[in-house]
């Protein structure tokens, strides 16, 4: 199967608006035929399939907004048709939510920092530098915010007013030798962001953290099954899998757990489409990328899916649609260790599980003492917009999915 | 002391073959059939291989590209009339000359994806693409004033477009090409619009050619449009050229059938019936009706041609995305012998590379 990509027509076009569709589901069609007329803003144009075959599913309606690198269409080709089942892989159009920055994307330049670049004219930069005035920190009066000589010459007479800073940690005075043995790591990158994200994160959403185990003897059982079958399919069938997969089960039962803060508005959103995030650990630091629509996959697709963001995170071949969207977001430490963690909040998401290593553990049931599997959760949230007597149902949903996996099947839609 | 006309200048138009195909017996070309054939299908070849070209850059398989569409008859007219040593210098919308010269279509399709090893052309003095406009009509007169001091005789020929008419490159060249005498063809290909400015907003002047007149040299315009005129005029303008008559401006009248590129919307700017009334001046129909007419052509010959170039352009296409071209090539290409700043840029890359690969 093959998906007809809406690429980057233009010269850094990040997004088009459909406008009409040009093939029907179901229809055979040659290789370069237009499947879609999409406007940019630099022109309409046709987006022809790069295969020949039949049009599987066409995703979005006409008038959606769709990002550059979203899927348009999923065509079977030639002879491929019968073993396709219908729609596997198909995602809709990236649904949007208050965008939140992905952890690779740069914090945007402030250009207020940037000296020199406060407009202003040859001869007033002299003025400043003669009369002592940082032109950068100077407010500009003139068009355009253009600083001019009286902005300068107000700044020199008004008195000096100390610059409020907020308490910095003082570094210590650290003795040549000692210093000789420290190695300075520049913050950069991934690392700036996750640590901008997650001071951002960490002082504004008060975090409650509330924690729990599921017995997954029987999850155990069920995915060493699998696990065969998922092989031979090229899958590695992980826990991750069909944790995902109850997540978002209990997400769509307690829909203020799939939310964000619109503290301009003052609303709480609830947000019908599951993205979810998941927390990945790479070379460069932690990165989030999103399965989109996580509820509507099965769940070796969701183990396939996984494996391939992870990998191309690691790899940092993941394009930037695919770290963005997230609606929750899962963090699996327990693959490194830990027994219990207080994860920091993925904005815009309001909350976040842990997930820790499955241990086999002694039991009490029914006064005797068994041997288990036993998962240890965390869930961080978001205290302004859940309690946490809503937080504790949904742990309880997601236990009871864990504990019983038969139930996930009777939840898929 | 009267007052009189002491300058006189005049500038031709050039026509042989009309839309219909109805060529003009005392200026027809003499050429066989096997040549004419050739015209037709670097033409045609030359169209889909832009088609093909913009399907990729709409399916994310290529940058931005600028087609010819409607511009073949100057492109392969002019290109049939260089000998292959002749310096050729392109502006970026000469793919049918590029492709007359026989640049491999999977090297173009490499340029265009990206790479820069679609520029490793130079022994057949087939000059690399030029995005900034006209500043190859510099390198064209001096190529042509080091082969005159050198007593070859060979010729430059460069190619721009109607916006380069109004650049000061442009005018430098001509007028150096002027007082020289160098043997440069400096072929216009007005094609109406630089970008969105049209023709009449670029200049006051009534032709393009007539740029040449003030630089002291002949200026002509041709039906650009009329494969066999740009051929029969360029022939004689090279000719001369070789011969030491030199520099020679040929302007050829066509028009830019598609958008200036994958990322402008031409119908913001121009009107469609203007558009339909270019569309009767086809140039390919036009050969091909005059082919016909002569009894060289018919549909069956089209049908084989169509899918004999259909397959090569497939061809082109996967040896062309299949191509990965080594990281090294992106410093090799300016320099003769690299330079220590390029070689230190390079050795960091490198040292990045096998750090990665050994994580």
């Amino acid at each position: 199967m093959v998906d007809v990509k809406f690429p980057d027509v233009g010269e850094g076009v990040t997004e088009g608006t459909l406008v009409k569709w040009l093939v029907k589901e179901g229809e055979e069609i040659k290789a370069d035929q237009a499947v879609a007329e999409i406007e940019t803003d630099k022109a309409i144009v046709e987006i022809p399939s790069p295969k020949a075959g039949k049009i599987l599913k066409l995703i979005g309606k006409e008038g959606d907004v769709i990002k550059v690198g979203s899927t348009l269409a999923s065509l079977a080709l030639p002879g491929e048709a019968a073993k396709v089942p219908e729609a596997p892989e198909a995602k809709p159009p990236e649904a949007k939510p208050p965008e939140a920055k992905p952890p690779e994307a740069k914090p945007p330049e402030k250009p207020a920092e940037m000296p020199g670049r406060v407009l202003a004219t040859p001869s007033t930069r002299r003025l400043a530098r003669e009369l002592g005035v940082d032109i950068s920190k100077v407010k500009g009066t003139g068009p355009g915010e253009r600083v001019t000589d009286e902005d300068i010459r107000k700044v020199k007479e008004a008195p000096e007013v100390p610059e409020t800073r907020p308490p910095e940690i003082v570094q210590p005075e650290v003795a040549p030798e000692m210093k000789a043995l420290e190695e300075r790591i520049p913050i950069k990158g991934i690392r700036k962001t996750i640590g901008e994200r997650m001071v951002l994160s960490k002082f504004t959403a008060p975090h409650v953290v509330s924690m729990d185990e599921a017995d997954v003897t029987e999850l155990v059982k069920l995915r060493e099954k699998d696990k065969k079958i998922a092989e031979e399919k090229g899958i590695k069938l992980t826990y991750l899998a069909f944790i995902v997969k109850a997540v978002t089960v209990a997400l769509k039962q307690h829909p203020y757990l799939n939310a964000s803060l619109d503290p301009k508005k003052n609303e709480i959103v609830l947000k019908r489409y599951y993205n979810i995030g998941i927390a990945v650990d790479t070379p460069e630091g932690l990165m989030v990328p999103v399965i989109k629509d996580a509820d509507r996959k099965s769940i070796m697709e969701l183990a396939k899916e996984t494996e391939k963001l992870a990998e191309e995170a690691r790899t940092r071949k993941i394009k930037l649609p695919d770290l963005k969207g997230n609606t929750f977001t899962i963090t699996n430490i327990g693959s490194i260790g830990g027994l219990f963690s207080t994860p920091i909040i993925n904005p815009p998401d309001v909350a976040i599980l842990g997930i820790h290593r499955i241990r086999d553990m002694p039991v009490v049931i029914g006064g005797e003492i068994k041997v288990r599997s036993i998962l240890p959760l965390v869930l961080s949230f978001d205290h302004r917009v859940l309690d946490g007597a809503q937080a504790a149902r949904f742990m309880n949903t997601l236990i009871d999915h864990l504990k019983d996996p038969d139930l996930l099947l009777l939840d898929v839609e | 002391m009267p007052r009189q006309k002491i300058v006189d200048m005049s500038v031709d138009w050039l026509s042989i073959l009309d839309p219909e195909g109805n060529v003009d017996k005392n200026l027809e070309p003499d050429l066989d059939k096997g040549t004419l054939e050739k015209f037709y299908r670097t033409m045609v070849l030359t169209r889909m291989f832009d088609d093909k070209a913009l399907k990729l850059q709409r399916q994310g398989r290529m940058l931005t590209y600028g087609s010819s569409l409607g511009q073949e008859a100057t492109a392969v007219g002019s290109a049939f009339a260089m000998k292959p040593d002749d310096w050729f210098f392109p502006a970026f919308r000469e793919h049918g000359v590029q492709i007359a010269r026989g640049i491999p279509l999977k090297l173009l399709y490499i340029y265009w994806m990206g790479s820069e090893d679609a520029n490793l052309t130079l022994p057949q003095k087939n000059f690399t693409v030029a995005i900034p406009v006209s500043t190859q009509v510099l390198h064209a007169v001096g190529a042509a004033w080091a082969a005159k001091l050198q007593k070859q005789s060979t010729a430059s020929i460069v190619y721009f477009g109607d916006g380069a008419t109004s650049e000061g490159d442009f005018h430098e060249g001509m007028n150096f090409a002027g007082v020289f005498k160098t043997p440069t063809v400096f072929i216009c290909q007005n094609n109406q619009y630089a970008i969105s400015l049209p023709r009449e907003k670029q200049t006051a002047s009534k032709t393009l050619a007539q740029k040449a007149l003030a630089y002291g040299f002949e200026g002509i315009q041709v039906d650009g449009n009329d494969v066999l005129a740009v051929y029969s005029e360029t022939l004689a303008a090279l000719e001369k050229a070789r011969s030491g008559g030199g520099p020679t401006m040929i302007e050829c009248v066509t028009y830019r059938m598609g958008a200036h590129t994958t990322s402008d919307d031409p119908t913001k700017y121009r009107k469609a019936a203007e558009v339909e009334e270019w569309r009767k001046k086809d140039p390919i129909k036009r050969l091909r009706m005059y082919l016909e007419k002569k009894g060289i052509w018919d549909q069956g010959r089209e049908d084989t041609l169509i899918k004999e170039i259909t397959g090569e352009i497939e061809k082109a296409v996967e040896e062309a995305e299949s191509y990965k071209p080594p990281i090294e090539n992106m410093f090799k290409y300016v320099y003769a012998e690299m330079p220590q700043h390029l070689k230190e840029q390079m050795d960091e890359l490198q040292g990045f590379i096998s750090k990665k690969k050994g994580e």
